[in-house]
């Protein structure tokens, strides 16, 4: 059947894409929806939960609410909410009901900005798409309204790292790897959206002379940032140290281009694949670059959720559910992917896991590796080897 | 790009004055977009000479997003770009929800872009009854708002509610009352009472067209006035009032 997981997990939706780009900026993030589905964000799909205070909220809409379209009390509640914790900004994200009954969130954020003076963001999430929509446009509603106009690069090498969050790069050192890499490599790191970096870093996104797009949910916010400041963006994660070498040149070289490019080098495949990769575009394409040049074998990416089409190779593949999934995965010989991919995977297929926060929470989250630069041959060595 | 949405109480002759408003401009050298917001699919039909054509949302349904911009268009008299949202069976799904995903899907599509029109008529089925019905008023849709109404009680009475609405949502950045047309049933007292709404309401009477012979005529033609009887009474005061309501969007031109 189709749009339908009978048998894998689902990936986390647009909402808690929303909460988890905006998680460390200082801001108040209000999903719209009935009370209890916050801890689907909360428990499931947000690690800094317990360690890291940040201002989440559920509006806990109503079914009268609903029926009567009675936006007034979140209003008000928001109003009052924000005007007591004097947030940096608030930004209210929308669920399934409100997308039923056709809620304005753009015209709400307006109305709770004229009243309460704090910049207020209306995100019309739905839960319908996956969490690098939500962070997308999270992401993107910040560069177009929340960076400085003034600032212009440097010539200094510094570096905007977009699209980390860690429903793709968990918490487990990954985004700390991908700065100390970039510092090893000549970089300055001018701010990273939006792991380990203030609000203000990102204000000032401006001066950096070149933005590394490390997930899809960071490429709308490139562009933007690429239109407004002409700032060039490479696309792709230093995995490996080969890749990571080509990765820093192609930042080099679109710093003196202003070129926006990748850095994969991947396999031309005419027959069949030898490895079949399910993941994120951006993580997935740096990942088999990094595996076929290790290894000479072909890797095929399927990619389940939002991407550039631009990016993949002719024999990658968008594939979103199971009806779609399974008969690509039918003639695997070895399938790295997500643990709860197992069950729709051939039994004589080689099954190596590599867990990803956004498809099964925390379940795995202490297996999830730092392929950062050598962490990746130290992944290899253990799973593929020679 | 100038937009507006045409709202009004159901059967008082939303569509047969937008088609109308919409064949005097593209007449004039106007780049003329009109979009039916009403499941029924009947706004534009009159600028189609009647023939059938595809609504946004049997396309979604049929096709999901494997479609055109252009499978979603007709052309119609002098070049208007016709657009029909359509909508759920009678009586099944939600008409309000089916206006927003159509317009999404137009914005989406790229249409404003690519057709660049001069101006946008929204013609929006009946009285604000939902959130959905607001799409065409929302920021971002149509900038001003025009209500017909005839002297007629319940049509009043609409028009009173769908003002007393745009009014609400002035804080949210929404479309702003452009005015009254007043579309004469010949009541006793018509044009008092219409005065007096727009009073009422702040606002004013931009226009008032005839009750006239012309006008079922043309449309059991399946034409407009303006293409069937262009010489008629009827059509200059259909041009009198595009140009006043041309105006009320600040753009001031003499149109024949």
């Amino acid at each position: 059947m189709k749009q339908t997981a009978s048998i894998i997990s689902t990936y986390a939706s647009d909402v808690s894409g929303v909460c988890s780009a905006l998680y460390e900026l200082g801001g108040m993030t209000v999903m719209h929806d009935p009370s209890g589905c916050n801890s689907t964000y909360n428990t499931h799909d947000e690690p800094r939960w317990y360690d890291f205070d940040s201002l989440i909220f559920i509006s806990a809409l109503s079914e009268m609410e609903a029926i009567m379209g009675d936006d007034d009390r979140l209003i008000e509640e928001v109003v009052e909410t924000a005007l007591q914790l004097k947030p940096k900004f608030i930004a209210i994200a929308g669920s399934p009901v409100p997308m039923v009954i056709g809620t304005d969130f753009k015209a709400i954020a307006r109305v709770i900005e004229k009243k309460s003076g704090i910049p207020c963001f209306g995100f019309t999430t739905n839960g319908m798409h996956s969490y690098l929509s939500g962070a997308g446009m999270a992401f993107e509603a910040f560069a177009q309204r929340m960076v400085d106009p003034a600032d212009k690069a440097e010539g200094k090498h510094r570096v905007n790292i977009l699209g980390a969050t860690p429903l793709d790069f968990s918490v487990n050192g990954s985004v700390d790897s991908i700065k100390i890499w970039l510092e090893q490599n000549g970089f300055e790191v001018n701010s990273c959206w939006a792991m380990g970096s203030e609000l203000e870093d990102l204000v000032h996104s401006g001066r950096a002379d070149v933005n590394l797009v490390v997930s899809q949910s960071g490429l709308k916010a490139a562009k933007v940032l690429n239109k407004q400041f002409g700032t060039p963006f490479v696309m792709g994660v230093p995995v490996g140290l080969d890749c990571s070498k080509l990765l820093a040149e192609r930042l080099i070289q679109a710093e003196q281009s202003g070129q926006c490019s990748t850095s994969f080098t991947r396999n031309v495949v005419n027959g069949e694949e030898d490895i079949v990769l399910i993941a994120e575009s951006i993580y997935g394409c740096s990942l088999a670059s990094a595996i076929e040049q290790k290894t000479g074998k072909n890797v095929r990416v399927i990619c389940p959720l939002e991407g550039e089409k631009d990016i993949l190779m002719p024999h990658d593949v968008f594939a979103t559910d199971e009806v779609e999934l399974m008969p690509v995965l039918e003639k695997a010989k070895i399938i790295i992917a997500d643990p709860l991919y197992q069950p729709i995977c051939p039994k004589d297929a080689k099954f190596i896991p590599l867990a990803h926060e956004a498809f099964s929470g925390r379940i795995y989250r202490s297996e999830i590796p730092n392929m950062i630069g050598e962490g990746f041959n130290h992944w290899f060595a253990e799973h593929i080897g020679g | 790009m100038i937009k507006i949405a045409v709202y009004g109480k159901g059967g008082i002759g939303k569509s047969t004055t937008v088609s109308n408003l919409s064949a005097v401009l593209a007449k004039n050298g106007f780049k003329v977009m009109q979009i039916g917001c009403d499941p029924k699919a009947d706004s534009t039909s009159t600028l189609r000479d009647g023939k059938p054509m595809n609504t946004v949302l049997d396309l979604v349904r049929t096709k999901k997003n494997d479609f055109a911009l252009e499978d979603m268009v007709t052309e119609g008299f002098g070049g208007v770009i016709c657009v029909e949202a359509g909508g759920p069976t009678p009586g099944l799904g939600c008409a309000g929800r089916g206006i927003i995903a159509a317009l999404e899907k137009l914005k989406e599509k790229g249409a404003y872009e690519t057709y660049q029109p001069d101006i946008v008529f929204y013609d929006v089925l009946g009285d604000v009854v939902c959130g959905g019905f607001t799409m065409p008023m929302r920021d971002g849709y149509a900038d001003k708002v025009f209500v017909v109404t005839s002297g007629e009680n319940m049509s009043i009475h609409a028009a009173a509610n769908i003002a007393v609405a745009v009014d609400q949502f002035k804080d949210r950045g929404y479309a702003q009352l452009g005015g009254l047309i007043l579309n004469r049933r010949n009541v006793k007292n018509e044009e008092e009472k219409v005065q007096e709404l727009a009073e009422d309401i702040e606002s004013k009477i931009v226009g008032s067209l005839s009750r006239s012979e012309y006008v079922q005529d043309a449309d059991a033609m399946h034409k407009t006035v303006i293409e069937a009887f262009p010489e008629s009474d009827m059509a200059k005061e259909y041009t009198l009032l595009a140009q006043s309501i041309l105006a009320e969007c600040g753009r001031e031109v003499s149109l024949c």
